[in-house]
């Protein structure tokens, strides 16, 4: 394209960009038809229709708090739902809800003690299958471990982590938030539940330039190169622009027991007057690190590989960041079969 | 064969994304401070302090006016929140029970009077009081 074509082209540039900035919102997002399986308070089981069931243990999918779980079926042809179905796994989704200052006196033991457990005995129910695959991503990964470690005679047969936060030194979040002069406490008492915003404004901040400027421009260029994948960036950034709010409690304890005190990598976690041991845990384990990760460094992961008393234990460490691992262009073809490999040796054809 | 020289143009856009990947390293190198950590608690402090005071004057207007308030509303909310633990609570101590009597039955054991046949001892899905 030369100067004098580029010249023609910006203005219907500029009203595409616009275009496709403005109407985000309205993208089709987690499309794939499901039922609703259970519900309590805000939380939500869903299970995915699949009509191709070729393995007998249900994946029970768990997203992290500060993030809808939409994620996971995010567009159509770019969907690990979508995917995991066509492999012929039965598929079920915790949605954890949109909380409110009604729900802030819920803590993580609410999630790891009642949440999660229920509804893996609602999955036992529905699927008629005793064993399960608990798939946890981000704190969503940290409470399916927690979930592990206190319940002895858990359904879960196969616990799969990816980009989960276990020891949080040296990381980011860590220099923000540890320190004595950040009150976790007023702030968890003033909300009531944390706007999920402040929390995505936090974590754009680990990255301004790149959150900030750099995506708006490349859009831009895309736009003007007659490129812009329209769906693929709107599914992504209405899905990123959705941060429901975090429960004061839960966030008041995620921000003290893993940053302040670091507490699950030291063997200090404990819910409901009960200690959560990593050695406790004893499922297959596959733990998903992504090597350009700055909210979960893959430092910040390994040391659970260390720490379970799992007799088989698998890590996979691909290139990506924290959310573009799963979702990202690649994930189809270089994350999502390796994961479903493992699954299906452990699946029971 | 001598090397193609890049166009003015591309040398622009070269230099111009290379300054915009220095900016960018700059800008993680600032947040990853320890001082950034304590402006940015600071902030936060006053934020808060700030969401307070809104929070309170709101309040005191609507308590004045005689209105149901944003904490009578969260009290509200939370009662029947706790209404619908003690439900769910309830609800699974049934199904344990007919569990129970299910494998009794299944066991040659007379079932409990009252206990309905298998095929109605499935849950619906349950609506969420919300």
């Amino acid at each position: 394209m030369n100067a004098l074509e580029r010249m023609g082209r910006t203005p219907i540039a500029a009203l595409e960009f616009a275009n496709i900035v403005l109407t985000e919102r309205d993208a089709q997002i987690a499309v794939t038809p499901k039922d609703v399986v259970w519900t309590h308070r805000t939380t939500t089981l869903y299970r995915y229709r699949s009509s191709a069931r070729a393995y007998a243990i249900p994946v029970v999918l768990v997203f992290a708090l500060i993030n809808r779980p939409d994620i996971f079926d995010l567009r159509a042809g770019n969907s690990f739902v979508e995917f995991l179905l066509d492999e012929g796994y039965d598929v079920y989704l915790l949605d954890w809800g949109v909380p409110d200052e009604a729900d802030s006196e819920l803590g993580l033991e609410h999630y790891v003690c009642d949440e999660i457990p229920s509804a893996l005995r609602e999955v036992r129910r529905t699927s008629g299958q005793e064993e399960t695959t608990l798939l946890g991503w981000c704190i969503g990964g940290t409470l399916s471990l927690l979930h592990c470690a206190l319940e002895p005679a858990t359904s879960v047969r196969n616990l799969v982590l990816l980009t989960t936060p276990i020891d949080t030194t040296g990381s980011l979040y860590s220099t923000w938030v540890a320190r004595d002069s950040f009150d976790v406490d007023r702030v968890a008492d003033v909300y009531g539940a944390v706007p999920g915003r402040t929390v995505d404004w936090a974590n754009k901040l680990m990255k301004p330039v790149t959150n900030y400027w750099t995506t708006y421009r490349r859009l831009w260029q895309q736009v003007l190169a007659g490129e812009a994948r329209r769906d693929a960036y709107q599914a992504m950034a209405k899905w990123v622009a959705d941060n429901p709010p975090f429960p004061g409690r839960a966030y008041r304890e995620w921000i003290t027991w893993m940053y302040k005190e670091n507490r699950l990598v030291r063997g200090r976690m404990r819910l409901r007057e009960r200690r959560a041991r990593m050695s406790a845990v004893e499922q297959n384990l596959l733990v998903v690190t992504a090597g350009a990760d700055h909210i979960a460094p893959r430092q910040g992961t390994l040391p659970v590989l260390d720490q379970v008393a799992s007799a088989d234990v698998t890590h996979l460490d691909r290139p990506g960041g924290h959310i573009g691992l799963m979702a990202g262009s690649k994930a189809r073809k270089e994350v999502w079969p390796d994961i479903a490999e493992w699954l299906g040796e452990r699946s029971d054809a | 064969m001598a090397e193609e020289r890049p166009t003015p143009e591309e040398e622009a856009r070269r230099l111009y994304d290379e300054a915009e990947a220095r900016v960018a390293k700059a800008a993680e190198r600032v947040v990853s401070r320890e001082s950034f950590g304590e402006v940015l608690a600071m902030a936060t402090e006053n934020v808060v302090a700030l969401t307070r005071i809104g929070f309170d004057a709101m309040d005191l207007v609507w308590s004045n006016l005689r209105l149901a308030g944003r904490r009578d509303i969260t009290r509200l909310a939370r009662q029947i929140g706790r209404t619908e633990d003690k439900l769910e609570q309830v609800l699974q101590e049934v199904e344990a029970l007919r569990e129970e009597v299910d494998t009794a039955s299944d066991n040659g054991a007379k079932p409990a009077s009252g206990a309905k046949p298998a095929s109605a001892r499935r849950r619906a899905p349950r609506s969420s009081s919300r």
